[in-house]
């Protein structure tokens, strides 16, 4: 059994994917093994105020109980705690999602120790989603760089006893963030190398390595090849799998 | 499935050139199914703008790798078109002579419309050899005076119609990249390069046909069992697979199928 940390739902103006609902979710991820999903609304990313994008993603994983939902909040909108508050009301959730740089707002803003005070009251962890594509090829438009190593250094030591699931980061930002912070568990999305999870080994031990998809913007098949194929010992491979999504996730809704 | 890895640098950032590194790359590709690779070499181990006496490195070395495991690689000659016609003949006809290299790979010492590729093509064009040339999209990577974009080695194909060019990295190149070639027959895009985008490897085959696109995986900076599952797991048929993971490649370096 494998579990996506880093999952969407929702539309991406920038290329023609076909409308998928929840079950068509839910049955591309079973295909591929994965049977259940941390989901968060891919439209939120360009939205000013998420929430209208989260309400779909409720709705569209309602019925779907693989799918959990991760609601994207924008902690530089004065009505963040509504926002919390409207999302808990929805459904029970586990964990919230920011995009900083989508919602243009930088990880060492001195106020989000407010938000990661309200978040620890109200038992939800930590999800970033570092960056969504590539930013070598994103949309002409679009100047949305990554999250730098740097602000993501900064926040995690400033908030030491959370520990936050960096999605998207690159293998060599996994290398770097590592020097410095152990209050952190990085994915799969764009960490790859010729043997991705034995590289990563190198640096993170494997209870801090979690799969993660990008899916629909990657391919699931693809994604799930670096478990696949992983030379690690069994154990270690359940664990980055399954396991410490479980234990990641799961831990911060029993203390709810 | 019988596969080709059509990009990979068994050498890389100056390892890999030893026999036990590369048995372990051979392994590490059997394991997976891949029975063939082709060698681009390490090319940028000494920077963007490589001496003459830094290039002849580059391909001994991939010339060593090439001996350790007879049969399995392929390898193409890597040039430095800026060092001028003498110069890229000597070194290609000493790869071709000596270590029975197959093609032509360029990077980023120049752009790829530049006119001291004239005499690389020309040489390409007597030998009979297919041009890999590095390209992405330059869109927000603002390096086109040496960096090529898809448009660029579009112009290349253009201007040579007579040579077989692949335009390395699909990802990298993306929907434009692939529409620039769309109509220049004698050009094949590889898969290698960046994350595996989810749609692009059936977008290409729908806008250039099967017999255009070839599997690739740019290791060891990707890896090889995510270029291998982006293609298995695209939306495309089985005989369609096998053209991009094994073929089509196999056609373009004369392997035996």
């Amino acid at each position: 059994m494998l579990i996506d940390t880093h999952a969407f739902l929702g539309p991406w103006p920038f290329y023609p994917h076909p409308p998928r609902s929840g079950r068509g979710l839910a049955a591309q991820l079973a295909a591929h093994a994965v049977r259940r999903a941390y989901v968060s609304p891919l439209g939120a990313a360009f939205l000013p105020e998420p929430m209208p994008a989260n309400r779909e993603l409720f709705a569209a994983v309602r019925r779907v109980s693989v799918l959990i939902p991760v609601p994207v909040i924008n902690p530089a909108l004065a009505a963040w705690r509504h926002h919390l508050d409207a999302c808990q009301a929805a459904a029970p959730i586990s964990a919230v999602r920011l995009m900083p740089n989508y919602h243009n707002y930088s990880l060492r803003r001195r106020d989000l120790g407010e938000f990661m005070a309200e978040i620890s009251r109200r038992g939800l962890h930590l999800a970033v989603s570092v960056r969504l594509e590539d930013e070598r090829n994103r949309y002409f438009g679009l100047a949305v760089k990554g999250v730098p190593v740097g602000d993501l250094a900064a926040f995690l030591n400033h908030h030491p006893h959370h520990h936050v699931l960096c999605n998207g980061l690159y293998k060599g930002e996994i290398e770097r963030l590592a020097q410095t912070c152990d209050n952190f568990s990085a994915d799969l999305t764009f960490a790859e190398f010729l043997d991705t999870i034995r590289a990563l080994r190198a640096t993170l031990p494997a209870r801090r390595i979690m799969l993660g998809t990008g899916t629909p913007l990657l391919s699931i098949a693809a994604q799930i090849a670096k478990l696949r194929f992983a030379r690690i010992p069994a154990a270690e491979l359940a664990a980055i799998g399954a396991g410490n999504a479980v234990k990641f996730f799961e831990r911060q809704r029993k203390r709810v | 499935m019988r596969i080709i890895d059509a990009h990979t640098h068994p050498v890389s950032g100056g390892k890999g050139t030893s026999r036990t590194e590369v048995e372990a790359l051979v392994s590490h590709g059997r394991s997976l199914g891949v029975e063939h690779m082709l060698s681009l070499g390490d090319v940028l181990r000494h920077g963007r703008f490589p001496t003459e006496a830094q290039i002849t490195a580059i391909n001994s070395d991939s010339a060593k790798v090439q001996q350790f495991c007879p049969g399995y690689f392929s390898t193409l000659c890597f040039l430095n078109p800026t060092l001028g016609e003498r110069a890229v003949n000597r070194e290609l006809e000493r790869c071709l002579t000596q270590h029975r290299f197959v093609g032509i790979k360029l990077e980023i010492c120049n752009n790829a419309s530049d006119a001291c590729m004239k005499p690389v093509m020309a040489a390409a064009r007597r030998w009979n050899l297919p041009v890999l040339q590095h390209t992405w999209s330059m869109t927000h990577i603002r390096q086109r005076s040496f960096h090529t974009d898809p448009i660029d080695t579009a112009t290349l194909a253009r201007r040579n119609p007579d040579v077989t060019i692949i335009m390395a990295h699909l990802t990298g190149c993306e929907t434009r990249g692939v529409l620039e070639i769309k109509d220049l027959p004698n050009v094949y895009i590889d898969t290698s390069g960046g994350p595996p985008v989810d749609g692009l490897v059936e977008y290409a085959v729908e806008q250039l046909g099967v017999e255009r696109v070839l599997h690739g995986s740019d290791l060891p900076g990707r890896a090889v069992a995510v270029s291998i599952e982006r293609i298995r797991g695209a939306r495309l048929t089985a005989a369609e697979k096998h053209l991009i993971l094994f073929a089509n490649a196999a056609r373009l370096l004369r392997l035996p199928s």
